[in-house]
């Protein structure tokens, strides 16, 4: 254990810092929740891709920096501090590039992964299906083999981007015949592909990230099908460990916000509660345990672990702390907490933050799930329900 | 910055594992319970693995490791619940002894003929000491008002104090506390363990009690605690071992985190065993009363949380994502 940073480590901090500084956006962006948004933050991708900060640890022939683990750490360290914009393409970088990077054929890799880094395709992930939620084993969406194509028909939903993304990822049943978790493919489709038909859900805060898609004989070419046919369970999985595991939510993020609360109380300190004051200290505790704890994940990986069903622990803790937080925020603006914009026109952005963290504990797998999975598989109890 | 434990690290842990729970199971702790009668080999195992000389530097006979190895075994001494005092002898007074210049007593510690009891003035009484003695509710915590200075005596039992410390002595305070928070995430373990064990056994309605979901979530929340409380008393450990100024409140950040992960793995494995958990028969009751003592020993929650409290709010700690090692 040696917990302190190298002198590289530590200019290569000064470096993004200063980048930082010099480029993320002095006013906040429009929520990525709707058009004029969306746009604003895949404009941000491009600005940050023209840094060449798209996706550090990804080799330098994709994009990337070639950095490890813990640069990336620091890299999100100081996104965070400079209070960088939320990642319109976080469906591709997090989840989707890592699944690539380790499932991928080589002609994949080249043409999905550099556009992708450089912010010139943005992604939506297609998952649940209004049959298949919490149990994505049930999907019906079907990819029927016509020579050098998947003939795709079925519906997915609460697919996030997709309202305006260009591609989308998700599994297919190619074996009409199987059953559960046999018989999937993960295939990557064009959204614009004829057939396609998106209808934007409107979110609990009145604006449209997601969208439901309805897929109607959807030509998609065999070489989107990422892994083998009938491996999309397994693919599917491992892009849910870096989800839950490690990437999707930096401890930045965390550290950032108990940062906020933590100023937040020293302006409303004379009417805070006691309960309040101690769940301000908690959410600085629990934002630096989970920063101990990915410091640690990525040690892990760096040594050639691997991300195996803890990957729920960390999301039920980063999911619920973010709630928490957000939850005291509004404890402490009293009246004000109900206000969109404060009196002198800033957008409380304390009010759209707990309206997010709200989705957390759903997103990425409810956390009714991920108490399954930490019971069954961390401690051994016994599985219920269909496998 | 590699926050991994080494292979070596790693290894002698699992090795005191083995051990204790080879030589040191609850059938231990029922016999010292009843009679008193301490089985000498189990100090002397201790001993002859080198843990009495863990933190004593090489020159004088001791292994020269550092706090977070010691960390590492103290939770092991609390997944046993270990009814020994090694952890305040060897991993508390030891390094306390060292940062003070003593160290003319610590080959009879590396030897195992000297225990150490320890005073200082956050705790209200003396634990192992020899004095008036107060009762715990732990049954193997033996308290004592005040403490004789210098007292030799061979094993079995108490020890050799250090006298009282000076008053506000923080770094005897974080030894001890650390060495606490260390001891409860390997309590929370263990109880833990003896709940999932009970919950696949016990049926009830055709089945075992533990394929209910009811059950389930909440063994699953306590793992969350455990598991997101253990680096925190890594970071802490390695934050005192490199001399940080902020140590102290990592420490304190550390025993809030164990104290709340123990507390509610003790709440939750005592309901999971039902009826069965509200005896003395079921040996959880030894893990749940060493995390209600612990809890309070060097410095009690409301302690902790205000050192944290007046680093963060009091604005000594720099906070913020850029700071995760401040």
């Amino acid at each position: 254990m040696q917990l302190t940073y190298t002198p590289e480590q530590q200019a290569f901090r000064a470096e993004i810092r200063a980048w930082m500084e010099a480029n993320v956006p002095k006013e906040p962006l429009v929520t990525l929740e709707c058009r004029e948004g969306y746009d604003q933050h895949v404009a941000w991708e491009r600005t940050l891709a023209s840094g060449n900060w798209g996706m550090v640890t990804w080799p330098e022939a994709y994009g990337g920096r070639g950095l490890d683990l813990i640069q990336w750490l620091i890299f999100e360290e100081e996104y965070f501090r400079a209070g960088g914009p939320n990642r319109a393409n976080q469906n591709g970088i997090f989840l989707l590039g890592p699944t690539i990077m380790e499932f991928g054929t080589e002609e994949q890799k080249q043409r999905f992964l550099t556009p992708m880094a450089k912010g010139e395709v943005i992604w939506a992930q297609a998952w649940s299906e209004p049959g298949a939620g919490s149990d994505m084993a049930a999907i019906s969406s079907k990819a029927v083999r016509d020579g050098d194509h998947y003939v795709i028909t079925g519906q997915k939903t609460w697919s996030s981007r997709a309202a305006f993304a260009d591609w989308g990822f998700g599994i297919f049943r190619t074996d009409p015949d199987s059953k559960r978790h046999k018989g999937l493919t993960f295939i990557l489709f064009d959204l614009n592909s004829p057939g396609i038909t998106r209808r934007p859900i409107r979110q609990l805060h009145g604006d449209t990230g997601f969208a439901e898609l309805f897929f109607d004989e959807v030509r998609v070419p065999v070489e989107n099908c990422l892994a083998g046919e009938g491996e999309g369970w397994n693919v599917a999985m491992a892009t849910a460990g870096f989800e839950r595991g490690l990437m999707l939510r930096s401890p930045g993020r965390f550290q950032a916000t108990a940062k906020r609360l933590v100023d937040l109380y020293r302006q409303h300190e004379a009417e805070a509660s006691p309960a309040a004051r101690e769940a301000v200290m908690q959410a600085w505790m629990a934002a630096q345990a989970y920063a101990y704890n990915t410091y640690a994940v990525a040690a892990k990986i760096m040594a050639g672990g691997k991300i195996g069903a803890e990957a729920s622990l960390n999301k039920i803790f980063w999911s619920e702390l973010d709630r928490s937080m957000h939850r005291t925020a509004m404890q402490l603006l009293g009246a004000h907490a109900e206000l969109k914009r404060f009196d002198d026109g800033s957008v409380n952005q304390w009010l759209e933050g707990y309206i997010f963290s709200l989705s957390g504990p759903i997103y990425a797998g409810s956390n009714e799930v991920q108490r399954n999975i930490t019971a069954e598989r961390l401690l051994g109890l016994p599985r219920v329900g269909a496998g | 910055m590699n926050m991994l434990f080494t292979e070596d690290q790693l290894t002698l842990a699992e090795t005191v594992r083995d051990y204790l729970a080879g030589t040191h199971g609850p059938e231990v702790l029922r016999r010292l319970d009843a009679d008193g009668n301490r089985d000498p080999a189990i100090w002397q195992g201790l001993v002859d693995m080198g843990l009495t000389g863990l933190l004593v530097p090489e020159a004088q006979g001791g292994l020269g490791l550092g706090l977070v190895d010691a960390a590492l075994i103290a939770a092991e001494c609390g997944r046993a619940c270990l009814a020994e005092p090694l952890v305040d002898t060897a991993f508390v007074g030891v390094p306390w002894l060292v940062a003070q210049g003593k160290t003319d007593g610590l080959g009879e510690i590396v030897a195992g003929t000297r225990k150490v009891a320890l005073s200082h003035q956050i705790n209200p009484w003396v634990a192992d000491g020899a004095g008036e003695a107060l009762t715990s509710v732990d049954p193997l915590r033996h308290l004592s008002v005040h403490i004789e200075r210098s007292r030799d005596t061979s094993a079995p039992g108490p020890s050799t104090s250090l006298g009282t410390s000076d008053e506000g002595d923080d770094h005897l305070l974080n030894l001890g506390a650390l060495m606490s928070a260390a001891q409860l995430v390997g309590l929370a373990d263990a109880m833990l363990s003896q709940a999932v064990e009970y919950a696949k056994i016990r049926t009830q309605f055709g089945q075992p009690i533990g394929a209910f979901q009811g059950l389930k979530h909440q063994l699953a929340s306590c793992s969350v605690a455990i598991e997101f409380a253990k680096p925190v008393v890594w970071r802490a450990a390695q934050a005192l071992a490199d001399g940080l100024e902020s140590a102290g409140v990592h420490i304190s950040h550390a025993k809030v985190a164990a104290t709340d992960a123990a507390m509610l793995t003790a709440e939750t494995a005592i309901q999971t065993h039902g009826a069965m958990g509200y005896t003395y028969e079921v040996d959880l009751h030894f893990w749940m009363k060493r995390s209600w003592a612990l809890a309070g020993a060097w410095g009690s929650r409301a302690f902790h949380l205000r050192r944290v409290d007046e680093a963060v709010l009091g604005g000594s700690l720099p906070i913020g994502p850029e700071h995760t090692f401040a």
